[in-house]
Formats: C-alpha cells, sequence, structure tokens
C-alpha cells in the first residue's frame, strides 16, 4: 500500500520509497519530513484523482499521485 | 562594504525579515531564464543579500541550481561577514533542517552564522515561549527569538546583529553533541526537545483548509477570488491606465507643441513620446496583478488555488499555478507572462508562458468586435437571449484556450524528448494561513513595475520607433503612400492565399506594435476618420469593398493565433533569457496562424 492510496482521515508509517527513485527525489523527500517510520495522514482526497493534502510532521503538502504512489506505508 | 547573507526555508517570514532590515534601500538582481532573484539592501553599515527560500542545499530544478551556487559563491567570498539563518518558531524542525546544513556549510568556509526564530508572536498566541538560550547552547550559535511582523525583539536583535557582523569571529559556529548527527537527525532531536507541539499550529490551519479546500464552499471561494482578480485587472487598472496614456500624450502634446511644426515635431510627439506610451501602459495592469497575487500568495491562499487547480492543468503539461497567468492572459499577455513567475517548476512555467499569448487579450477585442460585425448578421435567438455575434466572439476565445491547451500538451511533449527533465516533482507546502504584511507587498509591486520597463522597455520602444519611420516616411505621415505601404504591397503575394489585399497586409504589419491598431489603419486605409469611436462607417465601407466570408473567418483565426505584440515577445525575452524561445514562438505562431487562416480560407471560398 502506497501514500495514494490512504483514505481520508488515515494515518500510515513511510515503509520505503520505489526502488526506481531518483537519489536526489528520496533526498528531498527525506528534507521535507517523509523519512522510514514516519507517520503520515491524508488530510483530504481531491475530487478526479486529483493532488491529496498530506500532514507530515508539523508541516501540511499537496502531493499528486506521480509521487504518493511512490512511497510505501505500513497502516 | 561587508555582507550579511540571509536564509530559510520558504514560508517562513523571510522577506519580511529582510524588508525590515532594509526598507526602500533596496534592489533586485534578476538572473536571465530563470525566476531567481536575489535581493540586496543596506543595514547600517552592511549588506544584506536575501537568498531565494529554499528546502535543501541539494539543487533539483534548474532555479535551485542557480540560487544554491550563487550561495556558495557567496560563501566563498571575503566580503561576507555573516550567515544569518531564518527559522520558522512554528516549524522548527522543517526550518532545521536546511539551517542546519546551511550552518555546516558556513562553518567549512569558516563563516560564522546567526539565527533568527521568527514568527514568534503566533508562537506566543498559541501560548508557547521558547528557551532561546538553551536553543543557543544546542545550536553552537547565537538565536534570537524575534518577529518580523510584530517587531517583537526586533530593536535588540537589529542591535546584536551589527555588533555580530563587525566582528563576526566572536560568534563561529561552536563544537555541540549534535554535530555528529545528520541534519535530519538533529533537526528531529532539537524539535522534540525544544519545539513547539504540531497539534497546536496546525489546529488553525486545518479548520480553514475544511472550508477553504471543500469540494463545494472551496469552488465557491476559489471562482469568487479569480473572478475578483480578473476584475481588478480588467477593469479597475483601465483607469490608471487611460491616466498614464493620457500622462504620456500630454506631455507628449506639450513638448511638441513648442517646437515647429513639422518632421521634428512629429518625431518628438509620435515616434519619442509614442514609443515611451507603447511600454508605460502596460505598468498598472503589471503592479495591480502583482499586488493581488501577492496578497494571495502571502495569505497562503495561492498554495490552494494551485492544489484545486493542478489535476485538469495537469492533463495539458500545466501546473496548477498556471491558471492564474491563463486568465489574466484574458486581460493582456504581459502581466500574464510576469505572472507565471510563481509557478515553482521551470519546465511548467516555460510551457505556461510560451502558450499564453494564445489567450485572447484584451487587444483582440477591437478587431474581433470590428470583422465579426462585418462578417456576422445582428441576429438574435431565443427571445433574444442568445446573440449570433455574442457566440462567435464565445467560440474566438474558446478557440484561443484550446489551441493554448494543444500548443501545451505539445511543448510538454517537446521539451521532454529536446531537454534532460530536470524539474520538480508536484509536493507542494500548504502554508500556514497569516494576514500578509504590507511592506514585501510592496516592494514585490514597485520591483515588478521596474523589472518591466528594464526587460521590455528598450525592445518595445525601438520597434515602435522603427515602424513609425516606415509608416512616416518618404511623404511626411501619409501612410497609403509610405514605406510601409510599400512593404504591404511586396508582402502582397503572401498574403494573397488567404484572401487579403496590401490594406489588410499593413494594418497585419503594424499590429505587430498593438493589435487594436487594426482598426485604425484600416480606417486610415478607407478614410474614415474616428474608426475606433465609429466602427458602423468602416464596416459598411468594409462590406461594400467585398470583403468576403471566406476572408473574414481566414483573417480571424489570424488574430486568434498570431504572436502580434512586441511587448509580449519583448517580455518573453526578458523572462526566459534565450532569444531561441521568445522569438521561436514568434515565428511558431505566425506559421501556425497562417496555415490555419489558409485552410479555412481555401475550405470556404
Amino acid at each position: 500500500m502506497t501514500i495514494w492510496d490512504l483514505p481520508k482521515k488515515t494515518s500510515g508509517k513511510v515503509a520505503r520509497f520505489n526502488l526506481n527513485m531518483p537519489e536526489n527525489l528520496k533526498t528531498r523527500l527525506n528534507e521535507m519530513g517523509f523519512t522510514v517510520g514516519q507517520l503520515v495522514t491524508c488530510m483530504k482526497r481531491t475530487p478526479f484523482n486529483g493532488p491529496l493534502v498530506i500532514q507530515v510532521q508539523d508541516c501540511v503538502y499537496s502531493v499528486d499521485k506521480q509521487i504518493a504512489s511512490q512511497i510505501e506505508i505500513q497502516s | 562594504m561587508k555582507k550579511i547573507i540571509l536564509v530559510g526555508k520558504p514560508n517562513s517570514g523571510k522577506s519580511l525579515l529582510f524588508n525590515q532590515l532594509t526598507g526602500l534601500r533596496q534592489h533586485v538582481a534578476n538572473f536571465p531564464g530563470v525566476t531567481v532573484e536575489l535581493k540586496s539592501g543596506t543595514f547600517g553599515d552592511f549588506e544584506v543579500v536575501d537568498f531565494p527560500g529554499t528546502y535543501s542545499l541539494q539543487a533539483m530544478s534548474s532555479d535551485e541550481i542557480i540560487a544554491i551556487n550563487q550561495l556558495h559563491k557567496a560563501l566563498d567570498h571575503e566580503d561576507t561577514a555573516l550567515i544569518l539563518c531564518n527559522l520558522d518558531a512554528t516549524k522548527l524542525e522543517r526550518s532545521l533542517v536546511f539551517a542546519l546544513q546551511a550552518q555546516a556549510l558556513a562553518k567549512e568556509h569558516g563563516k560564522s552564522v546567526v539565527f533568527t526564530l521568527n514568527i514568534m508572536d503566533q508562537v506566543k498566541r498559541f501560548g508557547y515561549d521558547y528557551d532561546v538560550e538553551a536553543l543557543s547552547k544546542v545550536l553552537g550559535s547565537p538565536v534570537y527569538a524575534i518577529s518580523a511582523k510584530t517587531l517583537l525583539g526586533i530593536s535588540e536583535f537589529t542591535a546584536a546583529l551589527k555588533k555580530h557582523a563587525a566582528a563576526p569571529e566572536k560568534c563561529q559556529v561552536q563544537e555541540t553533541l549534535l554535530t555528529q548527527l545528520s541534519p535530519l537527525e538533529a533537526a528531529k532531536q532539537i524539535a522534540d526537545e525544544h519545539g513547539i507541539k504540531q497539534e497546536l499550529v496546525l489546529g488553525n490551519q486545518t479548520k480553514l483548509d475544511n472550508i477553504l479546500l471543500n469540494s463545494f464552499f472551496g469552488g465557491i471561494i476559489f471562482v469568487a477570488t479569480m473572478f475578483f482578480l480578473f476584475q481588478s485587472i480588467f477593469t479597475w487598472a483601465t483607469p490608471l491606465m487611460d491616466l498614464t496614456e493620457a500622462g504620456v500624450f500630454g506631455v507628449g502634446e506639450w513638448v511638441s507643441g513648442a517646437l515647429p511644426e513639422g518632421v521634428v515635431a512629429d518625431f518628438v510627439n509620435d515616434a519619442i513620446f509614442g514609443g515611451l506610451g507603447a511600454f508605460l501602459v502596460f505598468i498598472p495592469q503589471i503592479m495591480v496583478l502583482t499586488l493581488i497575487i501577492g496578497l494571495l500568495e502571502d495569505s497562503g491562499y495561492l498554495a490552494r488555488a494551485a492544489l484545486i487547480c493542478h489535476k485538469p492543468l495537469s492533463l495539458f503539461g500545466l501546473s496548477g499555478r498556471s491558471f492564474i497567468p491563463y486568465l489574466s492572459a484574458h486581460a493582456c499577455a504581459i502581466p500574464a507572462i510576469m505572472a507565471a513567475r510563481t509557478i515553482e517548476s521551470p519546465r511548467k512555467r516555460l510551457v505556461t508562458m510560451l502558450t499564453i499569448p494564445l489567450m485572447s487579450c484584451s487587444a483582440r477585442i477591437p478587431v474581433y468586435a470590428l470583422l465579426v460585425a462585418v462578417l456576422i448578421p445582428d441576429e438574435r435567438y431565443l427571445g433574444g437571449w442568445v446573440s449570433l455575434q455574442g457566440a462567435i466572439f464565445f467560440m474566438l476565445y474558446f478557440g484561443g484556450l484550446v489551441t493554448a491547451l494543444l500548443v501545451g500538451r505539445l511543448l510538454d511533449i517537446w521539451i521532454e524528448k529536446g531537454e534532460q527533465r530536470n524539474d520538480l516533482p508536484f509536493i507542494l507546502e500548504l502554508p500556514s494561513y497569516r494576514l500578509p504584511h504590507w511592506r514585501p507587498l510592496f516592494y514585490k509591486t514597485l520591483n515588478s513595475g521596474i523589472a518591466f520597463v528594464r526587460r521590455a522597455g528598450p525592445v518595445i520602444f525601438t520597434v515602435s520607433l522603427v515602424i513609425w519611420v516606415l509608416g512616416y516616411f518618404p511623404e511626411q505621415g501619409n501612410l497609403q503612400s509610405s514605406w510601409l505601404a510599400s512593404i504591404g504591397k511586396l508582402v502582397e503575394p503572401v498574403f494573397a492565399p488567404l484572401g487579403i489585399d496590401w490594406r489588410y497586409a499593413v494594418a497585419i504589419l503594424l499590429s505587430f506594435l498593438a493589435r487594436e491598431v487594426f482598426v485604425g489603419v484600416l480606417g486610415t486605409m478607407f478614410a474614415i476618420e474616428n474608426a475606433e469611436e465609429n466602427m458602423s462607417g468602416l464596416v459598411e465601407q468594409m462590406q461594400a469593398d467585398g470583403f468576403t466570408f471566406a476572408t473574414g473567418v481566414a483573417l480571424l483565426a489570424f488574430y486568434v493565433i498570431a504572436l502580434q505584440c512586441v511587448a509580449t515577445v519583448a517580455t518573453l525575452k526578458g523572462e526566459l533569457g534565450k532569444n531561441r524561445y521568445s522569438w521561436g514562438i514568434f515565428v511558431a505562431y505566425g506559421l501556425l496562424a497562417y496555415l490555419v487562416s489558409f485552410l479555412l480560407y481555401t475550405m470556404l471560398s
């Protein structure tokens, strides 16, 4: 299961990143708060498979499918 | 002059701090082709340089590469006295991830670091306070708790900053227990120990987001906001534009009135002041739009608006932030291209900027109005609610939008092949909602006007001058026998496949200055005084002259697509830096317009 599959108002812990993800993107996501073991919460889903609203630690991000589906979680 | 380098993550109150430190004494350095801006201003005996907000020292986009290279350069420079790291006290961990990297880098270069713990007014409102001394100890550099907005702690901070900058060796970065850890781990540890609890901070934001991002209310608020924005550039900027035009015209009349009648007076009045007016007239629109987008950005709403329109626009290679530039482009392409700066992804910004000229801007309205009146009977249906002319007008606007989206899709594919896919993914921080402060907004608005004059002014002025000379000589002001008319006759064969004769060719050529002159020029050609105000006389003349339906449709299509606006090309050139894009798109839209007009003409005649 990935962040993209999180229903609204549910959380999960980041398990790992897609193996094909470029190293610099992984670093950036880490720096933005998406670290392995970190709890992430889906605050909102938008219509027509639009971006999700994800809360990570002290920040809220909007993340589109391309990124969200590359971050695996354990719920 | 010794320099203080100001760095920090985006949305951390950094530009407000910069503005509070420097006030009016600031200027902006732009880099060609990107939207990276280095703002610098004086603070006492020092120069403060504001670096673009970034999350990381590892660049992903072309903008970030430039910003980070500049930072490295500044760190190497002997004039750099101090690195000032701005932290968002409401988001300590996120700010520290970047700040600790910057601190480590500064230490490597033997530079000293001072931290500001900004946005303390919010923190206090949440009923929390920081132990600044303990934080200083754990960070190994001085920390000052301030609010750049309410000026809390600012006077102590500025006094201390002057002292530190004068003797930076006294605030060298100290070794701490955390030095061994990676910035990520250290940030986490410090935030856990000292930082404000996230539930306190995010509570209000979540409540507002539940309304503003609600599928129903959020949609209504979005439409209302965009309506307000569109109104502001379309109608509210108009009085200011009229005033600018009247002002330039008045001064021109006054100056040329003092000269004897003849070439010199005409030159001063029409060429010099006409050329000045040709670009000064855009400034009110640019500044009004910058102000409103600045308000939306600083309040935190812009990021939400981008989220709302991201999905539909991403299908065409655009970003959610392309929406506002596209909307504004229906008033004028110039402020819209400048508004596209807020698009975070360089690649999507490029696609947006290059497709903006296809939106039907207000300069096309007189052209559409004339041609539609000539071609389409004024018939009404459904009890007068639907007018045929209105429907055609709608189709013209819609045609421009559809062409833009299709071209956007093509450009997206083409750029993907042509250039390495060096771009940011769509992950956007939704910053906390805040009441905007007037200072950064004021300087942003002022700078947008200055940047436009610097970048586009010279090109627009030169082209106006050349066109004036071509239309004036050799027979002093007689357009019908001017060099321009000769050129029109020369290129007549080129336009013949569209059913257009030399008079329309001259009008098209002159439209490159500004499309709306089309009506006036045709008026001159058909010897109608004041054709702009009295269009019906010109309409009758053109109908009597055997202007066919096919020619009219071809001309309309040409005006929908062609990039006939030197100001737009000049602005694109200024924003993109690379001539091949701005002139390339000029040629490409010209050819596309020609092709579509030709096909329509051939089909209809």
